[in-house]
């Protein structure tokens, strides 16, 4: 009888569920590095005659800064004419600060260093969507975000391998009183979460606020050095900055912290009705605000964003996932390479009110496109409904799997020996199956994308299952997710100066909605 | 990843020999090693059972059988993976094979036997060759006639091997209507009591199996483990009745 000696290993169904159930934490990287090119639609000629129109436009028409003398006078200083609150800018004034001292990439810190991220490059940080003043799910509908809505969002997305930042305003926590919602928004982003997050930008105060809880979970020095928040900076365009806006950037880049600067545009109604003229005013909207941090602090990083759609010329109402917008973010992803700043765009972006077909469609078009042109900062990657205004549950679960799905797509093909596999032609050979060669064998798991939404199985196991479409099979997974979701370890002494922080904050001024 | 896993594993593991263990726990390890797809071990572990005097039967049931049960459970909830229930019917074939012959001297009612092949004009087999393997792997006998099978084809392998199912499968469209005509002949030559037809492939579904006069249609290879078991079973409760 062969007896031989063998190790006693805790082998069987309990040994494998945990080996997998370890091996799928520990694939979840702090964020994508590409390694197929981009796609680049556009010759040097087009791009340079984008460029020079949009010098033009700040040369001949100008952008206005709303009640914000302070922008006035920097871009005076910096040899800008200025009448009134209208500033024209010479030709290459605003590129030329820009590229002297805006970094091409940079490093947001996260609490967990692991989940450090670089933004820029040949990198992409995927981002929860951010906004939406109301949720939907399939058990209560749509209705007013809560900041229990918004922590449950942080946790997901902390649970998410796909999405690397926890995001900003996940939705808007309408329970709160509007002046003190901040505190409760970056307070759950630290608490609940471990990825690195966004500021509050609805007042120049409200900045601040955000920066001293930073200090207290990153120290004073550090966050002066080091970019612990990306904010976001809405231009409202056309071509006009307001005093909330450049009062919330300047607060951050006097911080050193990173700022999206971004032109919103919904062509038609903020924008010419056409592609390569949208992108030449988001061009010129984008490096004013670019250029404007730099002179506030030289180094700041700043993110060139931009978020552009179109509207129904019939309706006047918003549109996304059609084919125009998609022209305009190829454009602009060049531009911002061209300029040398990392570039925010897409997500998961549709005008459908419930995650059906139209939700998907238009979502994925979005997705696609952006991952393709080398967006380097994702926001609106997951739960994006009804043009923002609603942060479904369901379609967060849906546009993760899409997240985790681009991961897989921007790594590329391994040329590796084990990418060939001729060891698995040689044992299998002609009219045989793979399934269970030794090179089958030792890839399957992580061979190929696994969805954690589709159903694949055949039509009678699928009616067995009990005939359930996608938004049934999400609804189970959020409530799972959240059901498992255990909170990443916070020191209890900042912790506490938090909580110490905002009460102390809080009781300094009454409560307003507004 | 695996090499950090089986790393793991072997850092906090012990030396031990199949043989030293307890009756209980050499089954329960048994089952271990059906999940994971250790040929060897099975082997290893029928004969030491054997050797301490279990009844060849008992060694199929509790060990065998028991084992696989899990592993077809966790394959139907999509836990476990094609290649990993592969290894794991191989395992079983491995034993299957010490115990088949000492089965039949003591007279004890085997599993089953099916006869398997896909229908003439059609050569796709991987979905037939994975239901083979997983009978074999519930402890079926499976005699696999290949490919491209006509009507005597069929009636010499059923002929030949006397089993208890016969299994046809087809891919196309054009292909699966040949099943219909492999059915009739059985009926004209009056053999078709004899056999439980089961029949399977993407094309088909359940009404197609009726139309074809079969006995069942199989979406797929659990499916066929199951629906082979419980024909079977009402069969010879038939047949004893």
């Amino acid at each position: 009888m062969n007896v031989r000696a063998r190790k006693r290993s805790a082998g069987g169904r309990e040994a494998k569920l945990a080996a997998r159930k370890e091996a799928s934490r520990k694939h979840a990287p702090a964020f994508i590095e590409r390694r197929i090119p981009v796609y680049e639609m556009l010759d040097e000629g087009s791009l340079e005659l984008i460029e020079s129109n949009a010098d033009t436009l700040l040369q001949e028409i100008g952008v206005e800064f709303r009640d914000f003398p302070q922008a006035l006078k920097l871009f005076k200083d910096a040899g800008a004419d200025v009448t009134g609150e209208l500033v024209r800018f010479p030709r290459g004034l605003c590129r030329s600060i820009v590229k002297a001292t805006a970094p091409a990439e940079y490093t947001q810190y996260a609490r967990n260093p692991e989940r450090n991220v670089i933004i820029g490059g040949p990198r992409t940080v995927l981002v929860p969507a951010y906004g939406s003043p109301f949720v939907r799910d399939l058990d209560k509908g749509r209705r007013y975000a809560t900041l229990e809505d918004f922590r449950n969002f942080v946790k997901l997305t902390y649970s998410s391998t796909g999405l690397h930042h926890s995001g900003g305003t996940v939705c808007e926590p309408v329970d709160i009183p509007v002046n003190k919602r901040h505190f409760d928004m970056v307070y759950s982003h630290i608490k609940y979460s471990d990825k690195p997050f966004m500021g509050s930008v609805t007042r120049p105060e409200r900045a601040e606020d955000s920066v001293a809880m930073a200090k207290i979970v990153f120290g004073d020095e550090f966050v002066e050095n080091n970019a612990v928040m990306t904010s976001l900076i809405n231009v409202n365009s056309p071509l006009t900055y307001d005093s909330t806006m450049l009062g919330s950037l300047t607060v951050y880049a006097r911080h050193n912290q990173a700022t999206v600067i971004s032109p919103f545009i919904l062509s038609g109604a903020m924008s010419p009705v056409t592609v390569a003229a949208t992108a030449a005013q988001i061009l010129a909207e984008a490096l004013v605000g670019m250029a404007y941090a730099q002179l506030v602090r030289p180094g700041a990083p700043v993110i060139f964003g931009m978020f552009s759609s179109a509207i129904s010329m019939q309706s006047g109402a918003p549109t996304f996932g059609t084919p125009e917008p998609s022209l305009v973010l190829y454009t602009v992803a060049s531009l911002a390479r061209r300029l040398g700043v990392p570039f925010r765009s897409g997500g998961g972006l549709c005008s459908s009110k419930i995650p059906d077909a139209q939700a998907a469609y238009e979502s994925a078009n979005t997705l696609q496109t952006a991952a393709l042109a080398g967006v380097n900062f994702m926001l609106h990657t997951a739960g994006w409904l009804e043009g923002g205004l609603s942060m479904g549950y369901e379609k967060f679960i849906m546009d993760i799997d899409q997240a985790d799905m681009l991961a897989v797509l921007l790594h590329g093909v391994d040329f590796s020996e084990n990418g060939q596999a001729m060891d698995a032609f040689r044992e299998v050979g002609p009219g045989k199956h793979f399934l269970g060669c030794a090179h089958t064998r030792a890839n399957f798991e992580t061979a190929f994308y696994r969805s954690k939404v589709a159903d694949n199985n055949s039509f009678e196991q699928w009616e067995e299952d009990g005939s359930l479409d996608t938004a049934m099979r999400a609804n189970k997974i959020w409530k799972k997710m959240l059901a498992e979701y255990e909170a990443p370890p916070l020191d209890p002494a900042i912790d506490e100066a938090l909580l110490d922080f905002m009460a102390r904050r809080k009781a300094q001024f009454a409560d307003q909605n507004y | 990843m695996n090499s950090s896993n089986e790393q793991a594993e072997m850092d906090d593991a012990e030396d031990f020999e199949l043989a030293d263990l307890p009756d209980d726990e050499l089954v329960h390890q048994i089952h271990d090693d059906l999940y994971d797809g250790l040929k060897e071990e099975i082997e290893e572990g029928t004969n030491i059972l054997l050797e301490r005097g279990w009844a060849a039967e008992k060694v199929l049931n509790e060990a065998l059988v028991g084992g696989m049960k899990i592993v077809g459970i966790d394959f139907r909830d999509g836990i476990l993976f094609v290649p990993e229930v592969l290894l794991a019917a191989n395992a079983m074939k491995g034993g299957m094979t010490i115990l088949r012959p000492l089965l039949a001297e003591t007279g004890v009612k085997p599993i089953g036997k099916m006869v398997i092949g896909t229908v003439k004009g059609d050569i796709h087999d991987i979905g037939k060759n994975l239901v083979g393997m997983m009978m074999e792997g519930a402890g079926f006998e499976v005699i696999d006639i290949g490919i491209n099978n006509s009507v005597d084809d069929y009636f010499e392998a059923m002929e030949q091997h006397h089993p208890d199912i016969l299994g046809m499968s087809a891919l196309l469209t054009t292909t699966m209507p040949y099943m219909k005509v492999v059915v009739d002949e059985m009926v004209k030559k009056g053999i078709r009591g004899d056999y439980i037809v089961m029949v399977g492939g993407a094309p088909l579904n359940e009404e197609f199996g009726v139309a074809v006069g079969a006995d069942a249609y199989c979406r797929d290879a659990s499916q066929a483990v199951q629906t082979g078991q419980r024909l079977l079973q009402q069969r010879r409760a038939a047949a004893g009745a």
